[in-house]
């Protein structure tokens, strides 16, 4: 099969390299155009922050992974690229990489949920584009299936891997019910707003938010229908909140034991969750030894995000099983279209001499013994024909390698001239 | 069928065993493919066990709860038929190697100790007596899950506010549901706990004329009701909860079963059958 594939990713270039070649979806769609101008008749293209990569089936037979990404780098020139920041798969291999991307196991964050949906979107973007032909659609089930698969049959996505995550499921360990508790997230910068994010999705009952910049909280709180408070008051309402996420870039403690204690009093000893997942600290680490108050730091949630990526990669010999078996059943179906066709051929050529001869030296028999005839040398045929057919349908299954079952196929039609016969 | 009630007696323990070995199992690895084997097992041990408690009756012609060993059969059926009610109520995982251990207990020593016994005791052939003390029972089984459950809460608040993120933070449900499932239980096993006493009262005076309210068993029951009492009226008024709560939940438990054993083994009581 000749489907290229090459890739640049979080292991082979740094963030800076992988931002010069990152495709949004309408540079992809041109970028699509652009290739199909020039080798690529059908493929994929997939974008993200930590890879771009593309995936190709060539026009013609002239074909190479430095052409591939040349064509990259033509289309959005980036400065100290070179092929060593790229990765080049070919055939099966190109294959199992693309399964093992939607998988999330070549992800930088193992079992990362986004990039199974980035995978999708870009079938879509290949799809919409007509970049998707007959047996990239196979593959693209393949892929999907596998990424279903890996995510059903096996716990690569489970647990938090990022800290804000840990931070939320952290307080699902205390709460049960989030949706009858409120929220307050201090600072809306990127690890905020990802926590406030979190907390919005789980069904937090009463979500609000505080910023130095209030313009910055305003916003996020209209994304995220939360209410806004002053920076400058919200330690007067810490009390009515169950879940506190601190998140500035303060140099100074923002919230002192005393608060907490006092906001405990109010609150007639409801419990608090306190989670600071700024650096340097926002809260006070002694309010841990309050009773009723669940303090955590960045140290502790690194503990839960640590323990989540290890027992995912102890997942990982399962989810290559699963490719394993994908690729073997794309294979079978591959090997068999292309051992089907040459079977027919085969047998074609044949009964075309078969024919040929008998026509021609028909009227030297007897019209008794023509019928005979007509038998035995389809007899003769058959016999010929039995053991090559034999070999040809095995190399359509799966248990036969790819390259085999081509060189299979190729051999045969070479000996027998099948393509050369049909083109003259 | 005496036969068959001394080979189910044998069994029951190994079955408790295995099905402990199956929640354990379940509780360490999580697999997904054995999820509902343990409930399987938990399932077939209560329906021998069940069928164990018929034949007792049938065949000795009493309910089995004339003595200790007998009673705690009785319990061990009681407590992990409240758990296989609770896990497929609530749907809650990971609590089951805690509370099957305590019927695996209580029916180990039962089938050691239990004896084929025909002749019972007049006082102990009343109805009431039979209702006194199945509610009894009910409301010891309440609170024994109620304070293993409370214990569990204390083990999870302990972890989560040291940071330890092990096996007991990955498979127990969240502090509320704990806390939740402590207090429903303790709530069950006072109601069961009042209707007993009611029925005690009542029941007392015709049964022993000579019985004194200062009965050791009789002030321990009591200490044990009001200690219920006291924690279900605080949590309904918001005041105490949480730690607190299971905290009065496990003393409760413990003066329940000190207040047993006292009055049973130790102290003179006219509460002393056998």
């Amino acid at each position: 099969m000749n489907l290229f594939a090459i890739s640049i990713n979080h292991r082979t270039a740094p963030v800076e390299l992988r931002e010069a070649v990152y495709l949004k979806d309408d540079e992809i769609r041109s970028f699509i155009n652009y290739a199909k101008e020039n080798f690529l008749k059908e493929g994929l293209v997939i974008s993200t922050c930590n890879r771009t990569e593309i995936f190709g089936i060539p026009a013609n037979n002239e074909l190479s992974h430095d052409k591939i990404q040349s064509l990259l780098l033509n289309f959005k020139p980036a400065q100290n690229i070179t092929e060593q920041h790229f990765q080049n798969y070919i055939s099966r291999d190109a294959v199992k990489h693309l399964l093992s991307v939607a998988s999330g196991i070549d992800s930088l964050l193992v079992g990362d949920n986004q990039v199974f949906k980035q995978v999708k979107d870009s079938f879509q973007i290949a799809e919409e584009s007509q970049f998707a032909g007959y047996i990239m659609h196979r593959v693209f089930d393949a892929a999907i299936r596998t990424g279903k698969r890996a995510i059903t049959e096996t716990g690569i996505n489970e647990g938090a891997v990022t800290v804000s995550y840990a931070a939320v499921q952290l307080t699902e360990k205390i709460f049960s019910n989030l949706n009858k508790k409120s929220a307050l997230v201090i600072g809306t910068g990127e690890t905020g707003e990802i926590a406030a994010k979190h907390l919005a999705e789980k069904g937090i009952g009463n979500l609000a938010v505080t910023n130095r910049t209030q313009e910055k909280a305003e916003d996020l709180a209209q994304r995220l229908d939360a209410k806004v408070i002053p920076f400058a008051e919200f330690r007067d309402s810490i009390n009515k909140y169950d879940i506190i996420i601190s998140a500035t870039s303060s140099p100074e403690i923002l919230i002192r034991k005393s608060d907490i204690k006092n906001a405990l009093r109010k609150r007639n000893n409801n419990p608090m969750i306190l989670m600071d997942i700024a650096l340097p600290r926002d809260i006070d680490p002694e309010t841990k030894k309050i009773d009723y108050v669940f303090y955590h730091d960045l140290d502790s949630l690194n503990i839960i995000v640590e323990q989540n990526l290890s027992k995912r990669k102890a997942e990982i010999p399962k989810v290559e099983k699963i490719i394993e078996e994908e690729l073997d059943n794309f294979w079978e179906w591959y090997n068999s279209l292309q051992a089907a066709p040459a079977i027919k051929d085969l047998r074609d050529l044949f009964e075309d001499i078969r024919n040929e001869e008998v026509e021609k030296n028909k009227n030297k028999f007897t019209a008794e013994d023509q019928e005979k005839l007509d038998i035995i040398t389809k007899r003769i045929v058959n016999k010929i024909l039995h053991h090559p057919t034999i070999e040809l349908r095995k190399a359509g299954d799966s248990s036969t390698r790819p390259e085999e079952a081509m060189m299979k196929i190729g051999i045969i039609k070479e000996l027998f001239g099948i393509g050369k016969k049909k083109n003259e | 069928m005496i036969e068959v009630i001394h080979t189910i007696n044998i069994l029951l323990p190994i079955f408790y065993l295995a099905t402990l070995i199956a929640y354990y199992y379940d509780f360490i690895k999580q697999e997904k493919k054995l999820i509902n084997v343990k409930r399987v097992f938990l399932f077939i041990t209560l329906f021998l066990h069940i069928i164990y408690i018929i034949l007792r009756i049938v065949a000795f012609d009493h309910p089995p709860i004339t003595n200790v060993f007998e009673i705690f059969t009785i319990l061990a059926v009681t407590i992990s038929f409240s758990y296989f009610l609770v896990e497929l109520v609530s749907d809650i995982r990971g609590t089951g190697p805690f509370i099957i251990i305590l019927p695996l207990i209580f029916q180990l020593i039962s089938s050691f100790f239990i004896q084929d016994l025909t002749e019972v005791k007049e006082v102990l052939r009343s109805n009431l007596l039979g209702i006194h003390v199945i509610s009894a029972l009910l409301g010891y089984s309440g609170f024994t899950i109620s304070a293993v459950y409370g214990f569990l809460y204390l083990i999870l608040y302990k972890d989560i506010k040291l940071n330890k993120f092990g096996l007991i933070f990955n498979r127990l449900p969240n502090l509320e549901v704990l806390e939740r499932l402590s207090l429903y239980s303790a709530v069950i096993g006072f109601c069961a706990l009042t209707i007993t006493i009611i029925i005690g009262i009542i029941w007392l005076p015709v049964a022993f004329p000579k019985f004194s309210y200062l009965d050791p068993k009789l002030l321990g029951t009591f200490l044990v009701w009001l200690l219920y009492a006291l924690g279900i009226t605080s949590k309904v008024l918001g005041n105490w909860r949480g730690k607190r709560l299971v905290m009065l939940s496990i003393s409760g438990f413990l003066i329940a079963i000190f207040s047993t054993i006292l009055s049973n083994f130790l102290a003179q009581s006219f509460h002393s059958f056998y």
